[in-house]
């Protein structure tokens, strides 16, 4: 093969590999960190039923502290991020954006429904680069410019100070916090239908879903798994702007504090069986 | 390894056909109806519209209109101009060869009736070139790009030679039924003009590593399954592999939509995406 160096010269070279790679990279690792991103977020909602973390005031805040401590526990954080999430994200986004530019959307002509998904995935895509970024930037990174209010997200103080980002400040929710909020909404939700929409068209890529009656199936069962995520993320993004900042900083500050003043207040407060369960 | 084949519903919306026959039912023989078109003196060469008075006929198609439109070229501003180039050969929508946009989605303008489009006095009725191909003049455009798709995936059987090589193997009739269905492709290029990812390439050099587009990859299928069509199997799945193959396909799923033969086109995809990830994995282990 003769040596070319240019750009298309390698995605050419490289295609098949290539292409099956930016597939399974939306799957795996991004899908299954999405899945598990918008469970964690989440938290700030479905802990609040956890009742053995009632003691720290508020238990969804607490819940969501414990779900940070948790990722922030394991070893060679920075690598697993660099190399499991970064790296394959920004692979995926840049071989996705050549892929969308050798498409003509042709909706207004043809206006089904599969091909509006078609449309939209790319859609999704180019919005999703801009929120990841943002996302990235503002809470990873640091760039707290970008941020109306100026919150510097803490991962001792998770819920509280993100929710200061997304109310706009400490104060309850402002304007510019709304637009913030919906910025969140409207990428996140964006990327939901991006990573089911994905699932199914992938299953076609690979050739698992072959006839109409089976591609069709696996499409209502990619259905359940974007209302499903979509409720998390729906959920997530209310529970943080709605979330009282002052009652979240203290079930935090307990944490921080270690666990045992905490449960020793929680035997002191009576030890119902669910705290006594803590207790162990 | 590649069995499925189902009647799901392809080809042209339910709702659509239902909206023509009710228009075809309601529709007054001896009407105006203007046939407005997009002209194009040759390669090259700037379009413009033009539209035209026609007197409906008992069952006219698109291709008696444009006859009736040649005997008198002259458009609703009075000015005389000349005769309108389409190209056709079957006129029974087997050929392909006459194949445009009619208001604004592809098909073929000899099975187009004027009644099902344009049923009332005055309707209008919108004739376009394919976009995806050059333009040879008006309404005619070179398929040449398509042919050259279907060489690239070899979409025959291998039996030239200098001597007799006997009978073929026995087929199954349960894959002569399927294969039957994806036989009746007639190379129109519909499924090309739909599809977002099949765009117009000018440049010749590039066809072999632009998409291959829905008929081929549906063609490679049925030649894979063919008993002695098997032979280049794995050609047909390298051409598959490489720029421009099977992966090109973005899933907009209007391909399956718009072919007139309903060949379920979707599953072809799906089918050759399953072939091609088996072969890679043949390959990586094998070499
Ligand atoms: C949370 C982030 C993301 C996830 C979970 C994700 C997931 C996926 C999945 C599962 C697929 C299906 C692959 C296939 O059909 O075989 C896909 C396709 C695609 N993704 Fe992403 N993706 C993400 C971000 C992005 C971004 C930021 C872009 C940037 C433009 C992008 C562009 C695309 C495109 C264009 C396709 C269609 C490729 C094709 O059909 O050939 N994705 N994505
Ligand atoms: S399914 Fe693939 S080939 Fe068919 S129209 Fe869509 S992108 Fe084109
Ligand atoms: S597959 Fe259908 S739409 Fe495509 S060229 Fe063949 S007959 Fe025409
Ligand atoms: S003339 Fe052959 S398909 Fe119309």
């Amino acid at each position: 093969m003769t040596q070319t160096d240019s750009k298309t010269g390698f995605l050419d070279r490289n295609y098949f590999l290539l292409r099956r790679l930016h597939s399974l990279t939306g799957i795996m690792p991004i899908g299954v960190f999405l899945i598990s991103h918008l469970l964690t977020n989440a938290s700030i909602v479905w802990g609040r039923f956890d009742s053995r973390e009632a003691a720290y005031g508020h238990a969804g805040a607490a819940v969501f502290q414990k779900e940070v401590n948790f990722i922030h526990s394991l070893p060679f954080l920075l690598l697993i991020e660099i190399f499991g999430l970064w790296l394959p994200i920004a692979f995926h986004a840049a071989l996705g954006v050549v892929y969308a530019m050798s498409g003509k959307p042709n909706n207004q002509r043809y206006a089904y429904q599969d091909n509006w998904r078609y449309t939209l995935q790319r859609i999704s895509g180019y919005v999703g680069i801009a929120f990841i970024f943002y996302h990235l930037a503002t809470l990873r990174w640091g760039w707290t410019f970008l941020i109306p209010g100026g919150t510097q997200w803490s991962a001792e103080f998770a819920g509280s100070t993100l929710a200061q980002v997304m109310q706009g400040g400490p104060d309850g929710v402002t304007f510019k916090g709304l637009v913030v909020a919906l910025f969140y909404f409207v990428g996140v939700s964006l990327l939901v239908f991006h990573f089911a929409n994905g699932l199914w068209t992938s299953a076609i890529t690979w050739g698992l879903t072959i006839s109409a009656k089976a591609q069709k199936r696996w499409g209502v069962a990619c259905l359940g798994v974007g209302a499903s995520l979509m409720a998390l993320a729906w959920a997530a993004i209310f529970g943080f702007m709605v979330l009282d900042v002052k009652s979240a900083k203290d079930a935090e500050a307990k944490i921080l504090k270690g666990p045992l003043p905490v449960l020793e207040k929680a035997a002191d407060a009576g030890g119902s069986s669910d705290l006594a369960r803590t207790a162990k | 390894m590649i069995t499925s084949l189902t009647n799901a519903p392809a080809g042209p919306h339910a709702k659509e056909l239902a909206q023509r026959a009710a228009n075809r039912r309601n529709a007054k023989v001896g009407r105006t109806v203007m046939v407005k078109v997009q002209r194009c003196d040759g390669p090259g060469k700037a379009s413009r519209w033009e539209t035209f008075k026609v007197t409906t006929e008992r069952g006219m198609n698109v291709i008696s209109a444009l006859q009736q439109i040649a005997g008198n070229p002259v458009t609703t501003d009075g000015k005389k101009t000349t005769p309108v180039v389409w190209n056709s050969g079957c006129l029974e929508e087997v050929c392909g060869a006459c194949t445009m946009v009619i208001n604004g989605k592809v098909r073929q303008s000899c099975s187009c009736l004027l009644d099902d489009y344009a049923p009332n006095e005055g309707d209008t009725i919108t004739l376009e070139p394919m976009s995806k191909f050059p333009i040879i003049r008006d309404l005619w455009v070179d398929r040449e790009r398509l042919f050259h798709n279907l060489r690239r995936v070899k979409a025959w059987v291998p039996i030239d030679g200098t001597y007799n090589l006997g009978p073929g193997p026995r087929e199954h009739p349960k894959d002569q039924e399927i294969r039957y269905k994806m036989s009746e492709c007639m190379s129109c290029g519909c499924c090309l003009e739909a599809c977002p990812q099949f765009n117009l390439e000018a440049d010749e050099s590039k066809w072999d590593t632009s998409f291959i587009g829905a008929h081929a990859i549906n063609q490679a299928r049925l030649f894979n399954m063919h008993a002695t069509g098997k032979e280049l199997a794995m050609e047909r799945l390298d051409a598959l592999m490489g720029p421009g193959g099977v992966s090109d396909c973005g899933n907009a799923q209007n391909c399956v939509k718009v072919c007139p033969k309903s060949i379920p086109l979707t599953e072809s995809i799906a089918a050759m995406g399953r072939a091609v990830t088996l072969a890679s994995f043949t390959k990586f282990f094998r070499s």
